[in-house]
């Protein structure tokens, strides 16, 4: 709940909209693969080291994981159909004998599949979610301010939590 | 930039990680444990312990301490166990799923000692069938020599019967032959119509003719007459031939039978010719056991652990293989010294290049013990090779033990015979190879200063104990052969003849006395059927002599000619048609 306040906090915070666009790229790419693989942990670097809405990304992850469980049979079968691929045989072969290669566990069909699916969805994603951000705090936002049940919200538990991030 | 880099944030990850590898270090030896236990005991099929885990990280090693690996086919005992296990890890390889491991220490390996409870086995070992033959098995007794005569097949009665059946079979054809045989008055008749015809004064070429045309009648009928010889002739050296080799086995049963008997008298002959195997087959194997355990044991947990790498695939996804191009293999040991515990004795052996994957390595592996004047032997030599790929275990292993002073123990423990090994001085050597799992191998056992306590419980088995009891040596030849996870040892040594003269020499008695009475008998019945046999092939041979005296005779007649008589009255005719013509 504190998470989830926390992102709606950046959603209506001057946080730049690529800041919480990015963290969804990434956290999708985390969310959609196993977690203890190597590339993700290289993404928390990223995600911390960098002005990466750390909430948005948390939150982006756990969205995303619940996804790629619905979605494991697509992703099992991209990972099979790439990993089985005759024309990419010796390039996995060749990154398969290197230190990083077998560090990456990219012959894992779970894992190629949610890494390749991942990659293939981040830049419309990333474009997707910067301009939802954007329109969000444009027009959604006011208009929601004014709905009723936002009124009700505002006297909750949870709006008193949110109330007092950033206070 | 400065606006986009938070390096709080670098400092939170560098927390982060260093807290998972703390966790990762605090946990490890818990997970090296865990994991050994895991993959050593599928490898195994048996349940595996490891008490304790340490390790340190440069140069990074790890020590497990009291390993104990369950013997599949006997979960109370350990197969094998040691008191320590270190090895020196290179990390790099590590990080591409490749033990390699410079060098390995293994201390206080004992095999075969009973575990504190027994073990879980995962996988039932193929049973190994015993090929040791029991005496409390089937009827393992001196038999009564009455039983015995009653029982026994005689080869002097069928040999009679025999003679007397062949005989007989040829003796009505014979005699129906020689009475239809042509005279001595026949013979005698034709001769004299011959000489009438020669000596006839023939007046004109109409009875000379007339006397030709006769000559070949009779010549006709004496043809016939030496048809009927040659078909007796032929019939009797047939008759001859189916008797004699008859008569010859008549003579040479009565001996037969009486051997036969006293063979049969002394004992089991099948139950003594094992006895060699009986006695000592079990307690050779057990050596023999000690002696392939580098193989035996070494071998099937690298060959399992390669072939458990092909089939790793989990729920979550499939992990792929790809075509390895690395020089190493997934496991490598590279140099090794393992210490076997033996009565209080450590013998080193020396292994170097230990790996599941000889092909990629290109090396065998080899294993090497030498170790002399310990308190149980004077030399103990034994070293080979090993190479495991897809075909299965090829090896070769040579060992020469000498002076091993054997404890006393057991050998034998069964109602009708206990044998205990008081001492004895061992010396063993041979050679063994493997070639796909199947071996091949010779190995010979010298037992001196032999000292057995014996002790039988009926009239065989206290023959054999006393003959065991009288041993000083003993040398045994062993063939190894069968398969890997079942070997079969055979066993040859001198023991089994000594034991069979000691039994046929401790016949009693009465039993010779009747077997004097039986030979008696049979020389006898032999004696009267061998007269009649000889006077039957005597009148054979009467026979024949016959047949070829008239065959003679009949052979002469036929050469008689009319032709001379012919030729004269020729002359005679052509002298009167010359007077008329000079008239």
């Amino acid at each position: 709940m504190h998470l989830l306040a926390k992102f709606l906090k950046a959603l209506n915070s001057e946080a730049s909209p690529w800041q919480i666009a990015i963290a969804i790229t990434l956290g999708m790419i985390v969310g959609l693969t196993p977690l203890w693989r190597l590339h993700n942990i290289l993404l928390l670097l990223i995600v911390l080291f960098f002005r990466v809405n750390i909430a948005s990304f948390i939150v982006s992850v756990a969205v995303f994981g619940a996804i790629s469980i619905l979605l494991n049979p697509v992703l099992l079968l991209v990972g099979d159909n790439l990993l089985s691929s005759e024309s990419l045989i010796a390039l996995w072969t060749g990154f398969y004998n290197t230190s990083i290669g077998h560090l990456s566990q990219f012959y894992h069909s779970s894992t190629m599949g949610g890494l390749a699916i991942g990659l293939l969805l981040a830049v419309p994603l990333l474009f997707f979610s910067r301009f939802i951000v954007v329109q969000y705090r444009e027009k959604i936002m006011t208009w929601v301010n004014k709905l009723k049940i936002v009124e009700v919200i505002k006297s909750s538990r949870f709006f008193q939590i949110y109330e007092s991030i950033g206070s | 930039m400065k606006q986009s880099i938070r390096w709080s944030g670098l400092g939170a990850f560098i927390v982060i990680v260093a807290g998972i590898a703390s966790i990762s270090l605090l946990f490890l030896d818990t997970w090296i444990k865990l994991g050994a236990e895991k993959g050593l005991g599928s490898a195994l099929g048996a349940e595996v312990n490891i008490s304790e885990v340490s390790h340190t990280l440069s140069p990074f090693s790890v020590t497990l301490s009291r390993l104990q690996f369950t013997d599949p086919a006997q979960p109370q005992n350990n197969k094998v166990q040691a008191e320590t296990l270190s090895a020196d890890v290179e990390i790099l390889p590590l990080l591409m799923q490749k033990v390699v491991i410079n060098n390995l220490q293994v201390t206080g390996v004992e095999f075969d000692q009973e575990r504190s409870k027994p073990g879980e086995v995962y996988r039932q070992p193929d049973a190994k069938q015993s090929f040791i033959p029991s005496f409390d098995e089937g009827d393992v007794e001196l038999p009564d020599i009455d039983d015995l005569i009653a029982k026994s097949p005689l080869k002097t009665t069928k040999a009679i019967a025999d003679a007397e059946a062949a005989y007989a079979l040829h003796k009505t054809q014979l005699e129906a032959q020689y009475k239809a045989l042509p005279n001595k008055e026949k013979l005698e008749n034709y001769k004299q119509q011959i000489e009438a015809l020669k000596e006839t004064d023939y007046k004109n070429p109409a009875e000379l003719l007339a006397a030709k045309e006769k000559f070949e009648a009779i010549k006709q009928e004496i043809r016939a007459d030496k048809k009927q010889f040659e078909d007796f002739k032929n019939a009797v050296g047939e008759a001859k031939a189916d008797l004699s080799p008859k008569v010859a086995a008549l003579r040479a049963a009565p001996g037969e039978d009486y051997e036969q008997l006293k063979g049969l008298a002394a004992g089991d002959a099948a139950a003594i010719s094992d006895v060699t195997a009986m006695i000592f087959g079990e307690q050779t194997r057990a050596w023999s056991e000690k002696l392939l355990a580098a193989v035996e044991l070494v071998g099937p947990m690298l060959q399992n652990n390669k072939e458990q790498a092909k089939e790793e695939v989990t729920d979550a996804g499939r992990w792929y293989e790809f075509t390895d191009t690395t020089p190493l293999p997934d496991l490598l040991i590279r140099n090794a010294n393992i210490s076997v515990k033996w009565e209080e004795n450590a013998i080193d052996s020396i292994w170097k290049d230990i790996t599941n994957d000889h092909t990629k390595l290109g090396r065998a592996t080899t294993f090497s013990v030498d170790a002399e004047k310990t308190s149980l032997w004077q030399k103990l030599a034994l070293n080979g090779d090993l190479w495991i790929d897809d075909l299965g275990i090829k090896a070769n292993q040579a060992w020469q033990l000498a002076g091993l002073a054997l404890q006393p123990s057991d050998m034998v423990k069964e109602d009708k015979l206990s044998v205990a090994l008081t001492s004895a001085l061992l010396n063993s050597a041979g050679k063994l190879s493997i070639n796909q799992n199947i071996l091949d191998g010779t190995g010979k056992i010298d037992l001196g200063s032999l000292q057995l306590d014996a002790q039988g419980s009926n009239k065989l088995t206290n023959i054999i104990a006393d003959s065991l009891n009288q041993l000083s040596d003993l040398s045994i030849d062993t063939d190894i052969s069968g398969n890997l996870s079942s070997p079969s040892l055979g066993f040859k040594s001198d023991l089994d003849k000594k034991l069979s003269q000691a039994i046929s020499g401790s016949v009693s008695k009465e039993a010779q006395a009747k077997l004097g009475e039986l030979q008696a008998k049979l020389d006898k019945q032999a004696g009267d059927a061998i007269g009649t046999n000889d006077q039957q092939l005597a009148q054979l041979v009467n026979w024949e002599q016959l047949a070829d005296g008239n065959l003679s005779s009949i052979d002469g007649l036929l050469k008689s000619k009319l032709d001379s008589v012919v030729d004269k009255k020729k002359d005679e005719l052509k002298e009167k048609l010359l007077k008329k013509l000079k008239f």
